[in-house]
C-alpha cells in the first residue's frame, strides 16, 4: 500500500480551511502549519489568473529529509509509504528542514503560544502532546487513520477537494483520478516522487 | 492576563457534542470535543445537512475564540466619566447585580418617561438572541428602537426582491442543474454568502461537471479566481450591465420565456399611463388584455383567454402597455454601448455574455424529478454586496433580478430559488410550516420570513409610509428587514425633527463604530446615552462609549434553541431538512452569561415578562400545549424545551435534542421547486414602491424635511452612478472591501489561527492597487500609502501591488485596523476600510436603507516623517 492524497486545484477555492483542520487536528504551536496555502498570480490585467495551491508534505517516495537525518529519527514506513518523525529520536539539528524543498518541516519551539500571553487553557492541553527542540511534519492523521479515519485536511474540505487512498490500488479513487484527470505532481525534476497529486484547475 | 481556567461541571469525560457554528451568520452544524473539561476540537457535525461534516477556517478556530485571554470575563463599569474615540475607560470590574440594578433601574426610568428612548443595536451573526431581542424584548418594554449594527447592512436591496421574488429572505441558485452561473459582486460557494460549506460542495460539483462560472467584479478575489471568466467591472455599475443584457435578451435576441412571463409574472397586467395597474373598476384586480375577447378582463377571470404579453391596448379609451412592454421599453436605452461606457465592460462582451446567458437557459426545456414534470432553466444570475452595496442599490438589485425572470429561471430548477420557501413541516408533526401564495392582485406574497406563525399563516406586506418619526425610519420605509442608518438619521435630527432621543443604547455583540460608517457617525449619535456594550470583548465601541460592559457568553458557551429558525442557511434544492441545537460545549467560562437569560432577568425586573411569553409564543411558534402561559415565569431551558416539542413532538424536547443533535427529513419536491404548484406571479413591475415613494415624499413636503429625494423610487429597472462613482475633481479612483472566506468583518482579527492565515497570503492585509495605477504614482509593492476620500475620511496602509484590480480601484479585504485596548491581537492589523465611509441621506438608498460601501478616492504615497 502507498498512501496518497490528490488536491484538485479546480475544486479548491483557496479558503484555508485545511491550513485550520490541520491545526485543530494536531494542536500545533504558532509558526507551524503541517497544512497550508500558497498563492500565485500571473498574467496582465485584464487576463490575469490566480492560483490557490494547498501544499504539505508530500510523503515522497524518495524523501531527501530521511537521507540526511543523522540519527534515523526521519523515517518511512514499509507498510504505507508515510514520512514521519519520531520525535524521541529526533535532536533538532533541522538538516530535513533544509533538505525539504517543498519547506514542510517545522522545527518546534516551546516558547512560542498565540496570544503572546502564555499559553491559554487549549493550548496547555494539546501542546503537551507535542515536544519542543525536535522537527514535526505532517503524518497523513497517522493516529486518525488507526481509527478507520481519513486525515483531518481531506476529511473537512468543504469543496471535497482533497482525496485520500491508495496509490498503488489501481482502482482506488486517487488512482483514478491522476489516470483520468491528468494529475501531476510539484517539482518533478527533483526526484522526489511525492505521494501528493494534483489535478489541473482548468480541464 | 491569566489563563481562561475551565469550569465545567464535566470533568474527567470525554465527550463530543453537537451544536451550531457562531463564526458568521451561517450556523452551520458542528460537534465539539471536550475532553477533561476542556474543549479539544471543533469539526463539521455530519448529521446536519447545513454544513454536511465540513467547516471553514473560522468555524474550526472558533476555539480560539473561546479561549483568548483578552475576553472581558466579569461586567466592567466606566470610571471615566469622558467618552471618546481613543479614550481609555478606564474599567473597573464589578459584579453581575450591581451592573444589572443599574441598567435596569435605568430602563425603568426610560420606561416611565417614554419608552422609545431605549435604543438597541445588535448583530446577525449572534442571530438568535437578536432575535429573541427584537422577537420578544423590544416589543415587550414598548420600544420600537432598534436597528442591525454590524457589517454596514443587511442583504436590504436584495431581501427585498428575495420577498417578491422568490417568498423568502435569501436566495441561492439551484447549482445541482445550473449550467451558467453568473456572478455581480458575489462569492456564492466560492468564497462567501449563504450556505457557504453547504454551497461550496455544490459548486465545486457543478463546474467539475462543466458549469461555467462568470464572475463580474472589481476584484479578483474568491469568485473571480475560480471563475471561467472574470469580468472587471468599475463598482457601483453592475446595474447597466444587467440593464444592457436585458435590453438585449429582450429586444435583440428576443431570448424570453414568455410562458412563465405571461402566466407566471405580472407580464401582462396593464399600466396605466401614470404607472399603475389599470384595475377593473368593480373589483379592483388588475386587468389584462384579452386577446381573443378583444377586451380588458381581470387577470383571474375565470373563462379568460390567452392575454397580450406586449403592446399597448385601450382601457377606458386610455392606452395602456403590459408590464412586459413597459419592461422591454424602460431597457431600451441601455445599448451595449452605453453600458459598456459605465462599467468599462466592452461592449462586445456584453453581447456575448448576453447571448451565452439567454442560451444557456435553454428556455422551454423540463426535467423529471421524482416523478415530476418541472421547467429545467439552467442558468442563474446572482448578486450581493459588491453589486447592490451602493446608493443605487434598488434598481440595481432589480435589474440583476429580473434577468432570471426574463428567461424564465425563477424558481425552478437550475435557476435561481429563494431559500426554501415552502415547508410542509416534519412528517410527524407538521411541523413547522410555511406555504406562499397570490395575494388579491395574484402577485407572490411569502409563508414565512426569519420566523412565523406556527399556522403558515403569511405575514403579509409591511404598511405604507406613515410618518417619519423613528430613528430607524420604520415607520417611513418599513420594508428592508434590518437597517443601520438611524445614527445617520440622529445626527439629521433637525431635519428628522425626531422628539425623542437615545436614553439608554443596549448594544448587543457588535462593533457599530467600527462596523457602520466612520466612528465619528456612530459615537456621535450615542455620545449622550447611557450605553450598554453586551460583548466578548472590550471592542472600540465600548471603550468609546460604553458605560457598562457585559460579558458575554460566545456560540459556544450558550444555548439558542432552533438557531436556525425557519430556514435560515439551509441549502437550496433537493436535499434534507434540519434543525439543530445550539448547547453549551462548556459552561460559560468565568463569569459570562448568555444575553437570552440575561434579557429575561431583566424582563422579570422591569415587570414585563407577561408581553415577553406571549412575544415568545409568537417567535418559536410555541402552540399548546407548550406555549408559554403569560403570568408565568419560564427559565430559559424551559423555554427551548417547549420550541422543540411544539416542533418535533412530545418525545423530542430539549433533552432529545441536547443527545442527538439534528433532526433531519428529506424535503420533497414539491417544496424544493414549488413554482409550477403554487399559482402566484412574481412582479416584474413594482407598483409598491412607485407608491411608496410618493407617500414618502409627501411625508417629507408635509415635515420640511430635505434631502429626501425619492427619484429612486422607481418600479423599473435603471441605472443612475451611486456616489463613489461618479467622478470628483482630483479623485480619480474607488476604494472598495471585498471578503475573505477566513475573516468575518472585523471580529476575526482577533484570532490568532485567522490572523496567521492573512500573514501567510499575500493581499489580505494590504490595499490591493493595480501595478499599472501604482506605477504611475511612483508606487512601489510594500510602500506605506493614504488613500483619502472625496468625502472625508482617510486610511493608511502598504500597497500590495497586482493585475488582479480594475486599474480605477483600491480594494481592502473586510474591515481591519483595530485599535482598541481590549483586541490587543488585532490592534493595527488590516486596513480600516470605513474610515472612508459616511453614512447620511445623500449616501444612502432610500428605497432599501443600502448605503454607498465604497467611496471616491485619491491615493499617494505616505512620505517618510
Amino acid at each position: 500500500m502507498r498512501l496518497g492524497m490528490v488536491i484538485d486545484l479546480k475544486r479548491c477555492i483557496g479558503c484555508y480551511g485545511c491550513q485550520i483542520a490541520c491545526k485543530a487536528e494536531n494542536g500545533t504551536r504558532p509558526g507551524t502549519t503541517y497544512a497550508r496555502v500558497v498563492k500565485r498570480e500571473w498574467g496582465e490585467y485584464p487576463n490575469v489568473k490566480r492560483l490557490s495551491i494547498p501544499v504539505l508534505c508530500m510523503h515522497c517516495g524518495e524523501p531527501p529529509c530521511v537521507d540526511v537525518c543523522p540519527t534515523g529519527a526521519s523515517q518511512k514506513r514499509e507498510c504505507d509509504g508515510i514520512v514521519f518523525v519520531e520525535t524521541d529520536v529526533c535532536v533538532g539539528c533541522r538538516a530535513c528542514v533544509m533538505a525539504c524543498p517543498y519547506g514542510a518541516r517545522y522545527f518546534q519551539d516551546e516558547s512560542r503560544d498565540y496570544f503572546g500571553t502564555g499559553e491559554n487553557a487549549y493550548e496547555e492541553c494539546v501542546y503537551a502532546a507535542h515536544q519542543s527542540g525536535v522537527v514535526e511534519k505532517c503524518d497523513f492523521c497517522r493516529a486518525r487513520l488507526e481509527q478507520g479515519l481519513e486525515p483531518a485536511c481531506s476529511a473537512n474540505c468543504m469543496c471535497k477537494a482533497r482525496i485520500f487512498g491508495d496509490l498503488e490500488d489501481p482502482n482506488s479513487e486517487v488512482s483514478r483520478l491522476i489516470r483520468e484527470e491528468g494529475g501531476f505532481q510539484l517539482n518533478p525534476e527533483l526526484g522526489t516522487d511525492p505521494s501528493v497529486w494534483y489535478l489541473p484547475p482548468e480541464r | 492576563m491569566t489563563h481562561s481556567a475551565p469550569t465545567s461541571e464535566a470533568g474527567g469525560r470525554d465527550v463530543w457534542i453537537p451544536s451550531a457554528c457562531g463564526m458568521c451568520y451561517n450556523q452551520c452544524g458542528i460537534r465539539g470535543h471536550r475532553k477533561d473539561g476542556t474543549l479539544v476540537k471543533i469539526e463539521g457535525n455530519p448529521d446536519n445537512p447545513i454544513g454536511r461534516g465540513r467547516l471553514c477556517a473560522r468555524g474550526l478556530a472558533g476555539i480560539q475564540l473561546l479561549y483568548d485571554p483578552h475576553r472581558v470575563n466579569r461586567p466592567l463599569r466606566r470610571t471615566n466619566p469622558e467618552k471618546g474615540i481613543g479614550v481609555d475607560p478606564g474599567w473597573q470590574e464589578i459584579g453581575w447585580d450591581e451592573a444589572l440594578d443599574e441598567i435596569s433601574e435605568r430602563l425603568r426610568k426610560v420606561r416611565e418617561r417614554d419608552p422609545r428612548g431605549f435604543f438597541f443595536s445588535g448583530t446577525v451573526i449572534s442571530l438568535a438572541p437578536l432575535m429573541h431581542a427584537l422577537g420578544t424584548f423590544l416589543p415587550a418594554f414598548g420600544s420600537p428602537s432598534a436597528f442591525v449594527s454590524d457589517g454596514h447592512h443587511c442583504g436590504n436591496a436584495e431581501h427585498i426582491l428575495a420577498r417578491t421574488l422568490h417568498a423568502s429572505v435569501t436566495t441561492n441558485p439551484d447549482v445541482a442543474h445550473c449550467d451558467y452561473l453568473l456572478l455581480f459582486g458575489c462569492q456564492a460557494g466560492l468564497g462567501t454568502y449563504y450556505a457557504l460549506t453547504s454551497m461550496a460542495q455544490d459548486v465545486a460539483d457543478a463546474r467539475v461537471r462543466g458549469m461555467k462560472v462568470v464572475a463580474v467584479d472589481p476584484y479578483l478575489g474568491s469568485a473571480a479566481e475560480k471563475a471561467d471568466e472574470w469580468l472587471p467591472i468599475k463598482p457601483g455599475s453592475d446595474g447597466a450591465l444587467a440593464c444592457a443584457m436585458l435590453n438585449l435578451l429582450l429586444n435583440e435576441y428576443r431570448l424570453f420565456d414568455e410562458a412563465y412571463l405571461r402566466d407566471h409574472a405580472d407580464g401582462p397586467y396593464l399600466l396605466t399611463e401614470e404607472g399603475w395597474y389599470a384595475r377593473d373598476a368593480e373589483s379592483g384586480k388588475p386587468l389584462v388584455w384579452d386577446l381573443a375577447a378583444g377586451r380588458p378582463r381581470p387577470f383571474d377571470a375565470p373563462d379568460l383567454g390567452t392575454p397580450a404579453l406586449t403592446g399597448s391596448h385601450p382601457v377606458d379609451g386610455r392606452p395602456c402597455r403590459t408590464v412586459f412592454q413597459a419592461l422591454c421599453d424602460q431597457v431600451a436605452k441601455w445599448t451595449p454601448e452605453a453600458a459598456a461606457e459605465v462599467t468599462t465592460i466592452p461592449a462586445q462582451t456584453i453581447r456575448r455574455i448576453a447571448r451565452e446567458f439567454g442560451e444557456a437557459a435553454a428556455i422551454g426545456s423540463t426535467i423529471q424529478i421524482d416523478g415530476k414534470s418541472l421547467p429545467l432553466r439552467p442558468a442563474s444570475a446572482l448578486y450581493f454586496k459588491g453589486a447592490h452595496g451602493h446608493d443605487n442599490a434598488w434598481p440595481t438589485a432589480l435589474a440583476i433580478e429580473l434577468l432570471n425572470e426574463v428567461v424564465g429561471a425563477s424558481n425552478v430548477p437550475g435557476g435561481l430559488l429563494g431559500t426554501n420557501p415552502v415547508c410542509s413541516g416534519h412528517p410527524d408533526t407538521g411541523f413547522p410550516r410555511w406555504r406562499p401564495g397570490p395575494d388579491a392582485d395574484g402577485l407572490l406574497e411569502a409563508g414565512a420570513l426569519l420566523y412565523n406563525d406556527p399556522y403558515g399563516r403569511t405575514p403579509g406586506w409591511p404598511p405604507p409610509p406613515q410618518s417619519a418619526e423613528l430613528p430607524n425610519l420604520r415607520d417611513l420605509v418599513g420594508w428592508p428587514i434590518t437597517t443601520c442608518f438611524t445614527p445617520a438619521a440622529l445626527n439629521d435630527r433637525e431635519n428628522f425633527q425626531f422628539d425623542h432621543r437615545p436614553e439608554v443604547l443596549i448594544n448587543y455583540g457588535s462593533n457599530l463604530l467600527m462596523s457602520v460608517a466612520r466612528p465619528e457617525v456612530c459615537f456621535e449619535a450615542f455620545e449622550h446615552a447611557f450605553v450598554v456594550c453586551v460583548n466578548l470583548y472590550s471592542d472600540e465601541t465600548a471603550e468609546a462609549l460604553a458605560d457598562i460592559v457585559l460579558p458575554d457568553a460566545c456560540y459556544l458557551e450558550r444555548l439558542d434553541p432552533l438557531p436556525n429558525f425557519t430556514r435560515h442557511h439551509h441549502p437550496v434544492g433537493l436535499g434534507d431538512w434540519g434543525h439543530t441545537i445550539r448547547q453549551p460545549l462548556v459552561e460559560p467560562l468565568h463569569e459570562r452569561r448568555h444575553f437570552s437569560e440575561v434579557l429575561l432577568e431583566l424582563a422579570d425586573r422591569l415587570g414585563i415578562t407577561q408581553p415577553m411569553n406571549l412575544l415568545t409564543n409568537n417567535l418559536f411558534g410555541l402552540v399548546p400545549p407548550h406555549a408559554l402561559e403569560p403570568d408565568r415565569s419560564y427559565s430559559w431551558r424551559e423555554i427551548a424545551d417547549r420550541a422543540y416539542k411544539s416542533w418535533f413532538g412530545e418525545e423530542r424536547g430539549l433533552a432529545w435534542f441536547e443527545q442527538h443533535g439534528v433532526i433531519r427529513w428529506p424535503k420533497q419536491v414539491e417544496e424544493v421547486f414549488w413554482k409550477p404548484f403554487i399559482h402566484a406571479r412574481a412582479p416584474l413591475y413594482n407598483e409598491w414602491v412607485k407608491r411608496s415613494g410618493e407617500q414618502v415624499a409627501e411625508i417629507a413636503r408635509q415635515r420640511g424635511m430635505k434631502g429626501v429625494d425619492t427619484s429612486g423610487f422607481f418600479p423599473l429597472p435603471d441605472w443612475r452612478p451611486c456616489r463613489a462613482w461618479q467622478p470628483r475633481e482630483g479623485y480619480d479612483l474607488q476604494a472598495i472591501y471585498y471578503r475573505v472566506p477566513w475573516h468575518t468583518f472585523s471580529m476575526t482579527y482577533e484570532n490568532p489561527w485567522l490572523d496567521e492565515i492573512s500573514r501567510g497570503e499575500p493581499y489580505s492585509y494590504f490595499v490591493c492597487i493595480n501595478t499599472a495605477t501604482a506605477r504611475a504614482r511612483g508606487i512601489s509593492d510594500g510602500d506605506p500609502i493614504v488613500v483619502e476620500a472625496a468625502d472625508g475620511g482617510s486610511v493608511e496602509g502598504r500597497a500590495r501591488l497586482t493585475e488582479g484590480v480594475h486599474p480605477e480601484v483600491l480594494a481592502v479585504a473586510n474591515n481591519g485596523g483595530h485599535w482598541a485596548k481590549g483586541m490587543p491581537f488585532a490592534r493595527g492589523k488590516g486596513i480600516f476600510f470605513n474610515q472612508l465611509l459616511p453614512m447620511d441621506l445623500p449616501h444612502t438608498d432610500l428605497v432599501s436603507l443600502s448605503m454607498d460601501c465604497d467611496a471616491r478616492v485619491r491615493v499617494r504615497k505616505r512620505e517618510e516623517a
